[in-house]
């Protein structure tokens, strides 16, 4: 099991969300509607709209124009084989479409069964989705179709009128985001060890120090460390400093209640490891000073899947966490310095 | 080292909030941008260069939003740069964007500095998207209780600074808290939040933007308003984690303090320098830079708090702004603080003017405490005569 520590995979799932400006609003609010609108700034009309000239910067101002539904395709590219991460799951083409009224085309899908329907200048038009389901995202437009009818869109070009208030003002923007980190050759030496119950350093030959947790370097001799750099360090030590945290919800938080992490010097060692949890001692008592020693999991509990290239010594799943001794503390004067 | 003289002739900023819920990146960014195009007295077309910095991209999921940014930016057919050093990003754009003037290679650039919190969360992205994220609060309170115990410093100072900073931020229009009635006591009964800061020891979550406008020397003469001068720029940085290393007293925030006393001729900060802009986060921070970048000595920075002299109207007023503790758009937070430093110096900082200021720096830290940038300027290119 062991020596399947090769990778790990990290998954990244956020809600963001955006503001939108009035420009973008007005946009998003008349979409909704299944209207679709430009600015006319700088001579030209921009869809869909941009807040700014993007030629010289200046504001583009609230000049809106109503453009579209029917559209020329300037040129285009096709998707024969869509991933679940396109928007549709048959071939489509990403296309430049400049809609009639508009003077830039807007990047969108066209839906046209087949390559040989594409071609430079067909007339396309916007197919919404049903108006309950629009919410003022650039894919209430599920994708344009060859139009049935090539003549111009009716009013386009007409001067659009924003409502007081636009409805639409803000928007999620879901991340959900998977990538994949191989394990780097001291990351492996450290899960191997620990999924075997020992901790390891490496001892830097130059410095004397003994570094624990998986680095692969001396960051003070800026040289590199390897297998034949491994020392045994016994798993106890003393807490030199600690944070406690009063948690904040986040999607994704594990914690409610204060929470405590310290940073522990192991005997022998000389750079602290980080972000511990002490398992027998209440937040409101963690101090400087206390002895310490390592809570294994059972062996046929441990899982090496929690240890990255980037931690300074996290035991993952492999350690528990960390108990008193009942030894007597350590003057804190003597540890509290040592925060690395 | 040959190099133009720089002055800074345009300085804005955004109305710093929780949220600006009325605008897009797009329109935060420009908002500053064009309040320095109009202390300028400059149009977009006037900019032959874009600094734009920002904090890590996680704190808004927008992947390098300089490709974004940089139509709205007025960049089209310039050259745009993108600055990332962490917490110290704002005052690292400005160095860019000087740096580009004082090369003798562009002869008016523009930096600008965002972040907008409020579209994601920064307790998220600094904990690598996983729970318990002990966050910077987290990170920074063992530097604290160290620096704490070593200085025997009485528990107060940080109430104090909390409650300076926030009195400075209620005469600042653009900052986002404004506390006119903070007292010690509602700072030492806010909640406990990293031991030992409490709540309000701690910079509020902001969304802001700040843009500052550099040109050459003849630039500055010619300019409408009183420019600011670059007398020197620094940036310092260290491994952020090795065994020993002392992060209440980093190298890197000395060395950068030596080489701009060094470059300006500044032999005694305390007499010489009329004001500074510190990056605060959280209240302790201010003793423990004084006597980092060495306007203190060594466990004596906390007695400058603890004298007022520190305040508005001591003899080295720190944080005029109301700095971090009031506003922190993180990416911005450092340009705001080279900002308030260079609107000293012109005399344009209204009700948080410094009377007589001549020479002020302002610096910028970030990660792990090890990346540090700094400058000092001058209402003359030798204000110490």
């Amino acid at each position: 099991m062991a020596d399947t520590v090769q990778e790990f995979v990290f998954n990244l799932t956020f809600p963001f969300t955006r503001t939108l400006g009035t420009t973008l609003s007005t946009f998003s609010s008349a979409l909704a509607q299944g209207q679709i609108i430009g600015v006319r700034t700088g001579g030209r009309v921009i869809a869909p709209p941009l807040e700014y000239d993007p030629d010289t910067a200046a504001d583009s101002g609230n000049d809106w124009v109503r453009v579209g539904p029917k559209g020329t395709v300037s040129t285009w590219t096709w998707v024969p084989e869509p991933t679940n991460l396109h928007p549709l799951d048959h071939a489509f083409g990403f296309a430049f479409i400049t809609l009639d009224g508009a003077d830039t085309p807007m990047l969108h899908l066209v839906d046209a069964g087949s390559e040989s329907a594409m071609a430079a200048g067909m007339r396309v038009e916007a197919k919404f989705k049903a108006p309950a389901d629009c919410v003022g995202r650039i894919d209430d437009i599920i994708a344009f179709v060859p139009a049935a009818d090539p003549s111009p869109s009716e009013g386009a070009g007409e001067p659009f009128v924003a409502p007081e208030e636009n409805d639409i003002t803000e928007m999620d923007a879901f991340c959900d985001l998977q990538y994949v980190d191989n394990a780097s050759p001291t990351t492996i030496m450290w899960a191997k060890a620990l999924m075997e119950g020992r901790i390891i350093g490496q001892k830097c030959p130059q410095c004397d120090r003994t570094i624990v947790g998986p680095r692969g370097m001396c960051s003070v001799c800026a040289i590199e460390l390897d297998e034949s750099h491994i020392v045994e360090v016994p798993g106890r030590g003393v807490v030199s400093n600690f944070t406690i945290v009063t948690p904040t919800p986040y999607p994704g938080q594990t914690e409610t209640e204060p929470f405590a992490r310290c940073s522990i010097l192991l005997d022998g060692a000389d750079a602290v490891i980080a972000q511990q949890e002490i398992l027998d001692v209440p937040v409101s008592e963690i101090r400087v000073g206390i002895h310490v020693e390592v809570v294994w999991a059972p062996e046929n509990e441990r899982s090496a899947a929690d240890i990255d290239n980037r931690s300074r010594g996290s035991g993952g799943d492999i350690i528990v966490g960390w108990r008193t001794t009942g030894e007597p503390d350590e003057p804190a004067a003597r540890y509290l310095d040592r925060m690395m | 080292m040959s190099h133009q003289p720089v002055a800074i002739v345009g300085i804005g900023q955004t109305h710093h909030k929780r949220k600006r819920a009325d605008v897009s990146i797009a329109g935060l960014v420009r908002e500053a941008a064009q309040r320095a195009l109009e202390d300028a007295n400059m149009d977009w077309g006037d900019i032959d260069a874009v600094v734009l910095g920002k904090a890590p991209d996680f704190f808004e999921g927008v992947m390098k939003p300089e490709m974004y940014l940089a139509d709205a930016l007025g960049a089209v057919n310039k050259p745009m740069f993108r600055v990332h050093t962490a917490g110290s990003v704002g005052g690292s754009t400005g160095i860019v964007g000087s740096h580009l003037v004082s090369s003798g290679r562009h002869k008016r650039v523009l930096s600008v500095a965002f972040e907008k919190q409020s579209e994601g969360n920064a307790q998220f992205a600094l904990g690598g998207g996983k729970g318990a994220s002990i966050g910077a609060g987290g990170a920074f309170a063992p530097f604290i209780r160290s620096y704490i115990q070593r200085s025997g410093a009485p528990e107060d100072i940080g109430w104090m600074v909390a409650v300076k900073d926030r009195l400075n931020g209620a005469k600042n229009p653009y900052a986002h808290l404004k506390l006119a009635d903070i007292t010690i006591d509602k700072v030492k009964e806010s909640p406990m939040m990293w031991d030992p800061l409490r709540f309000l020891e701690s910079c509020p979550s902001s969304d802001g933007a700040c843009a500052v406008i550099f040109t050459d020397e003849d630039g500055g003469k010619a300019a409408s308003k009183p420019p600011a001068w670059v007398l020197a720029t620094a940036m310092k940085s260290e491994p952020g984690w090795y065994s020993g290393r002392d992060p209440v007293n980093p190298q890197a925030a000395h060395a950068c303090a030596q080489e701009i006393y060094k470059a300006v001729g500044i032999t005694n900060p305390r007499e010489q320098i009329d004001c500074a802009e510190l990056y605060v986060p959280f209240s302790w921070y201010e003793p423990m830079w004084l006597e980092a970048h060495e306007i203190a000595a060594p466990g004596e920075g906390w007695k400058m708090t603890q004298s007022g002299a520190t305040a508005l109207d001591g003899d080295f007023p720190v944080n005029m702004s109301g700095g971090v503790l009031s506003s922190n758009p993180i990416g911005a937070s450092g340009l705001l603080r080279f900002a308030e430093a260079a609107l000293q110096v012109r005399g344009l900082a209204e009700d948080h003017q410094v009377g007589g200021a001549n020479l002020a720096i302002a610096q910028a830290y970030g990660a792990n405490a090890q990346f540090f940038a700094m400058w000092a300027v001058g209402s003359s290119l030798n204000p110490l005569g």
